[in-house]
């Protein structure tokens, strides 16, 4: 597990990253090879925008989370940089009277980078505290409404306070600034690619991603997206503000436009077109879009004459091909060239067909039982309003952890408005629950997940492009840091027992939907939960499948110790596996016993089938 | 008190201008859930008519007006067409970028077809001709804004209110599949809506020119942007609270020009957007609540 | 009138309904039935247009009308009562009903008002009220006087007594009966199956996707075990009469 953990994140993703940067510098080299100092100015500059494309990456990639406003970020960098690191003597006749005896400052290239970052990182955190605040999750408009507000405010500033900034003139490094050897620029290159790869197969990046596939299941496996989307920020804003000081040291000058709009959508160009949540696409678009934006260039340059077209090739065509890229790829193909594919994937793959040490996972019996949680889950008064209309009117209802306890009832009954509050995604008018001694109402779905309950939905809330295997191990994770006083489930054993071992590495989205209800089950079970709460686990099951899904939930809740509270339309399904059942009808509980119970109840025959006489 | 009642005037007029914009936003956002990025385009566009116009037979704005708000319209419709009839139902990253992609090629036809600078043409003569009413002056142009904008507000609600037409967008904004099962078609309805707003941009577009009589390729950003920030305010979606959050957001514009020190007015745009950060932060569902429910 | 035939829909991975045929004739009122998960709204909104199927056709009056869009299948007389009402909350009452009424000329469209007006008195006097403040019973009155506002031939409706208190079911069923006396076809899937298998002349019982047992209303209603069938007790297959 330990050895396969640090292949799987450590080694084959660091080879990948050498792979990624071996394409990217061979691939300028070899261009600049041809000769000119133009050509190597452009290589320069395509590996300086690759690091701060990797920067985006970083953030949007892992968060789903549209920022307009990194270019903000690499402004505030660009010139704390440029402001430390130009000579006095230059500074004297642009900013003489700069705040902080700043005119009188000079710094060599690492400190003021070093300083830059800390300026930029202490904003980031500002800024990313802002978007927490909003409830940023993957599409939030607000969220890409504060980046860029944070573009435009920076942007402001250095047009409008010139004792700072000198205005729209900018700043500009005396000649000889430019720099003829790249090594600096490889190590950072190198860096930013291996540390944006490497964040991908963290524990906080898979939480990232978890909660950019979907926000709410991610909570309701107990993930708190705050933090790692935080981290995702603050890293991305490291990686951005060295490839910013890098572009201005570059560029030997800064000026307001350097990172704004332009800027932005270069870089969003070259991020999308290659694909935005992969490190091999985000490099692969850099080169792409250098070389089309090269090739435009060269067409609109006045040497290439096509007769008829020469209207069209003059300035303005590089940005016809960028603005036209972004919209030819969101219409045709919005992940991208690559979607998220890493360069290392294959190697992974073959190292999968290599036995592993420990030995091939067998369907061995499921995991050792887990002491059963004496703990009891009850709601009591439960009443919640949806406008005027009453979901549930005063219902409670009561669980033990060594129980299956079915809710029935028909449709509009109030059943997964139910589970929806025991999840803490709807908050009850009144009454309240509890697990054990713990009162969770009005506790948010991730604090009560963390608390011993695991759910599922009824339309199937997978994490789509993340792996089988990743499914389960977000859950699992999250038990790992808050449930480590139970016996934890092996998430790779969970895989084996829902038969979804051999097809562990498919991403969810490509589970047909019988392995995907078993998935979600097993990633609710990978959470080690006190109660499982299962809404409507047979739905869309054929026959054999729902009657093969009795014996799974048990094998299941017996295995990890939990208890089970389920809600099912089958009521074969239904009366075979529960051992008490809760009939609800109009928002309240109108029957409660043993299956036979409920089923001689006459007030649930008329319930479901309306009154006989 | 006299400066006051100034700026309260200013300020509406300024409002008025992102209210057309919001309320047009609102609406294509109501039906296809679309931040629409690229509805800055119907006052570039507008821009380069009126240009245009003044280059080839003068300033003349009776000409200009109707031409703005013809191509405000035609420009609303053809981006649909051309682009967002086929990210239709894509996730709001898609979308939200598909419509940053229109906005930048808009832009780079006009950097290749015209300059990349600012042209100018002709403000019209009397926009700098002020009324005193009871001992407070008034600029004309604040007065006409806030006018024809009233007046386009209320015909605008009471073609929602009143026709067929506007019903159904409605609906539609609420329920888009329920509005279909009625009888409403998809394609006409969002066209509809997508014209509509496009008129809304050419009312505002006439009054923006008029102030700046230039027109750049990004010409429609700035107010783009407002517009976006006021329908957020609010509440995405809602018509009532995207006018209001138009008019907000000017009146609070105006008032932080007046308020802040004079060595700092440069930074007043910085304010604002600054203050707009915080706003998001601190409500980001914006001040008009809409209804809206996640089935899970 | 309405013929399905071997109707296959899916949902990503999901098929919700698999080969299923029914028939319907001009002036029948057909139940469906079947436990939650059965396919019973999904049949209907393949049929009524709002979802495309993957296979199977949709006939209607003996023309071939599979994957046609919702407003054609209104212009052609098929109106769908949406599962939850569907009603625009922000909407008047009056509102919902001149939507509705987008097919029909300004004449047809005044007149409809006032038939429905006579039908739903209740309506006439919420008449400026947003619908999102109506009470259940109204609303679903409202619901049903939106489909008739396109003087539809064949009323397909789904759930039209969900959260309804007794009192206001036999409005609704009432309400049924009426419609088919004006010579309308009927198509309803019901949650109280008893109920509308005595107001309908046919109904089909669909489980899993599957048409699993059809027949006269009050045949079905006599059969031994349908509660069984109904709810799944039994494994599959067993269904009594399928």
């Amino acid at each position: 597990m330990v050895r396969g953990n640090l292949v799987g994140r450590l080694l084959l993703p660091g080879a990948g990253s050498l792979a990624v940067f071996g394409l990217l510098v061979g691939g300028g080299l070899l261009y600049a090879s041809g000769g000119g100092t133009a050509r190597d100015t452009l290589v320069t500059q395509m590996l300086v925008n690759a690091v701060l494309v990797i920067g985006l990456q970083i953030f949007i990639g892992n968060t789903g989370i549209l920022s307009f406003g990194h270019m903000g970020f690499a402004a505030v960098a660009g010139y704390t940089f440029a402001l430390l690191a130009i000579a006095p003597r230059f500074k004297e006749r642009s900013v003489p009277d700069a705040p902080f005896g700043l005119a009188d400052v000079q710094l060599g290239i690492a400190p003021a980078m070093v300083i830059a970052v800390a300026v930029t990182l202490a904003l980031g955190l500002i800024v990313g505290l802002g978007l927490i605040r909003s409830g940023a999750k993957s599409g939030a408009i607000a969220a890409t409404m504060i980046t860029l507000a944070l573009l435009f405010v920076v942007y402001e500033v250095a047009r409008n306070y010139p004792d700072l900034t000198n205005g729209r003139v900018g700043l500009t490094f005396g000649p000889g600034n430019s720099l003829s050897d790249r090594t600096w620029i490889y190590v950072i290159l190198f860096v930013a690619i291996l540390s944006a790869r490497l964040f991908r197969e963290t524990e906080t990046g898979r939480l990232a991603q978890a909660a950019r596939e979907d926000d709410l299941a991610a909570r309701a496996m107990g993930v708190n997206p705050t933090y790692p989307q935080l981290a995702a920020l603050l890293l991305s804003v490291v990686v951005i503000a060295v490839g910013a000081s890098l572009r201005t040291h570059v560029l030997g000058s800064m000026t307001p436009e350097f990172f704004f709009f332009g800027y932005t959508l270069l870089t969003l160009v070259m991020l999308i077109v290659g694909g935005r949540n992969g490190v091999t696409g985000a490099v692969l678009g850099v080169i792409v879009i250098t070389a089309g934006n090269e090739f435009t260039r060269y067409l609109a340059g006045g040497d290439v004459s096509v007769p008829g077209l020469n209207w069209l090739l003059q300035e303005g065509l590089s940005d016809i091909f960028l603005g036209g890229a972004m919209l030819l790829f969101m219409i045709l193909r919005p992940e991208g060239l690559l979607g998220d594919w890493e360069i290392d994937f294959p190697l992974r793959r073959l190292l999968r067909r290599l036995p592993l040490p420990g030995g091939a996972k067998r369907a061995s019996p499921v995991p050792a039982a887990a002491r059963p949680d004496p703990s009891r889950l009850s709601a009591s008064e439960v009443t919640v309003l949806f406008g005027g209309f009453r979901a549930l009117d005063g219902s409670s209802i009561e669980a033990r952890a060594d129980e299956i306890v079915g809710l029935i009832g028909p449709n509009g009954a109030g059943k997964t408005t139910l589970l929806n509050v025991v999840t803490g995604i709807v908050i009850p008018a009144e009454g309240r629950f509890s697990l054990g001694e713990r009162v969770l109402t009005g506790e948010q779905p991730h604090v009560i997940a963390r608390a011993g309950l695991a759910r599922t939905f009824q339309n199937l809330r997978l994490f789509p492009a993340l792996s089988v295997r990743e499914n389960v191990s977000v859950a699992a994770l999250v038990a790992a840091r808050h449930r480590s006083d139970r016996v934890l489930p092996d998430p790779d054993e969970l895989l084996v027992a829902a038969g979804l071992w051999e097809q562990r590495d498919r991403r969810a989205r490509e589970l047909d939907y019988g392995a995907a209800r078993a998935l979600e089950l097993a990633r609710a079970a990978a959470a080690a939960p006190a109660f499982l709460l299962l809404d409507e686990p047979t739905s869309g099951l054929g026959e054999a499948e729902s009657a093969a899904m009795i014996d799974h939930v048990r094998a299941t809740a017996a295995a990890i110790g939990a208890g089970v509270l389920v809600i099912d339309h089958d009521l074969h399904f239904i009366t075979t596996i529960c051992d008490r059942i809760y009939v609800l009808d109009q928002g309240r509980v109108i029957a409660e016993g043993t299956p036979a119970e409920v089923q001689a109840d006459p007030a649930v025959q008329v319930a479901y089938l309306g009154a006989s006489g | 008190m006299t400066e006051f009642v100034q700026q309260f005037v200013d300020g509406l007029g300024r409002g008025g201008i992102y209210a057309l914009l919001a309320l047009g936003l609102a609406l294509i956002f109501g039906v296809m859930h679309l931040v629409n990025f690229a509805h800055g385009e119907t006052i570039t566009v507008p821009a380069y008519v009126a240009f245009g116009i003044s280059l080839a037979v003068g300033g003349n704005w009776w000409l200009i007006v109707p031409a703005v708000i013809v191509a405000a319209v035609l420009v609303s419709v053809a981006t649909e067409f051309v682009a967002f009839r086929w990210v239709r139902g894509s996730s709001d990253f898609t979308m939200l970028l598909t419509s940053f992609g229109v906005h930048f090629v808009v832009v780079a036809v006009f950097v290749m077809a015209v300059s990349p600078k600012a042209k100018n043409f002709e403000k019209p003569g009397w926009i700098f001709n002020t009324v005193r009413v009871g001992g407070v002056s008034f600029e004309i142009v604040d007065l006409v804004t806030i006018g024809v904008t009233l007046a386009t507000l209320v015909l605008t609600v009471s073609i929602l209110r009143k026709t067929l037409f506007g019903i159904a967008i409605r609906a539609a904004a609420e329920d888009f599949d329920a509005a279909r099962l009625m009888g409403v078609r998809s394609n006409r309805v969002i066209r509809s809506a997508f014209a509509l707003a496009g008129f809304l941009a050419g009312v505002a577009a006439v009054f923006w020119l008029m102030r700046t009589g230039e027109a750049e390729p990004g010409a429609g950003l700035v107010p783009l942007l407002k517009g976006v920030i006021a329908a957020i305010i609010g509440g995405l979606g809602s018509l009532t609270g995207a006018v209001l959050g138009g008019f907000a957001l000017g009146l609070a514009e105006v008032y932080l020009r007046a308020w802040l020190p004079g060595n700092l007015a440069g930074l007043t745009e910085g304010a604002v957007f600054l203050l707009i950060a915080l706003l998001f932060i601190v409500r980001p569902q914006g001040f008009v609540t809409v209804r809206r429910a996640e089935r899970v | 009138m309405l013929g399905v035939e071997r109707l296959t829909t899916r949902y990503g991975s999901i098929t919700a309904i698999r080969e299923v045929s029914l028939r319907v004739g001009a002036g029948e009122v057909v139940g469906l039935i079947g436990p939650n998960g059965a396919g019973k709204t999904t049949l209907l909104a393949t049929v009524a247009g709002l979802l495309d199927p993957a296979a199977g056709r949709v006939e209607l009056d003996g023309r071939e009308v599979t994957g046609a869009s919702p407003d054609r299948m209104l212009r052609r007389g098929v109106a769908l009562v949406p599962e939850r009402r569907r009603l625009f909350a922000d909407l008047t009452v009056q509102e919902n009903l001149l939507v509705a009424g987008i097919t029909a000329t300004g004449g047809e469209r005044r007149e409809r008002l006032g038939e429905v007006v006579e039908l739903f008195p209740v309506l006439g006097q919420k008449w400026g009220a947003q619908a999102g403040y109506l009470s259940g019973g109204e609303a679903q009155q409202l619901a049903i006087a939106r489909a008739l506002m396109s003087n539809p031939r064949l009323i397909l409706m789904d759930e039209p007594t969900l959260g309804l208190a007794p009192v206001l079911v036999d409005v609704v069923f009432e309400l049924i009966g009426r419609l088919r006396e004006q010579g309308r076809t009927l198509l309803v899937v019901e949650q109280n199956a008893r109920r509308l298998l005595r107001a309908a002349d046919r109904a089909y019982v669909l489980r899993t996707g599957s048409i699993v047992a059809e027949g006269a209303g009050d045949e079905l209603l006599a059969r031994p075990g349908l509660f069984e069938a109904y709810v799944g007790v039994g494994a599959g297959g067993e269904v009594p009469g399928a």
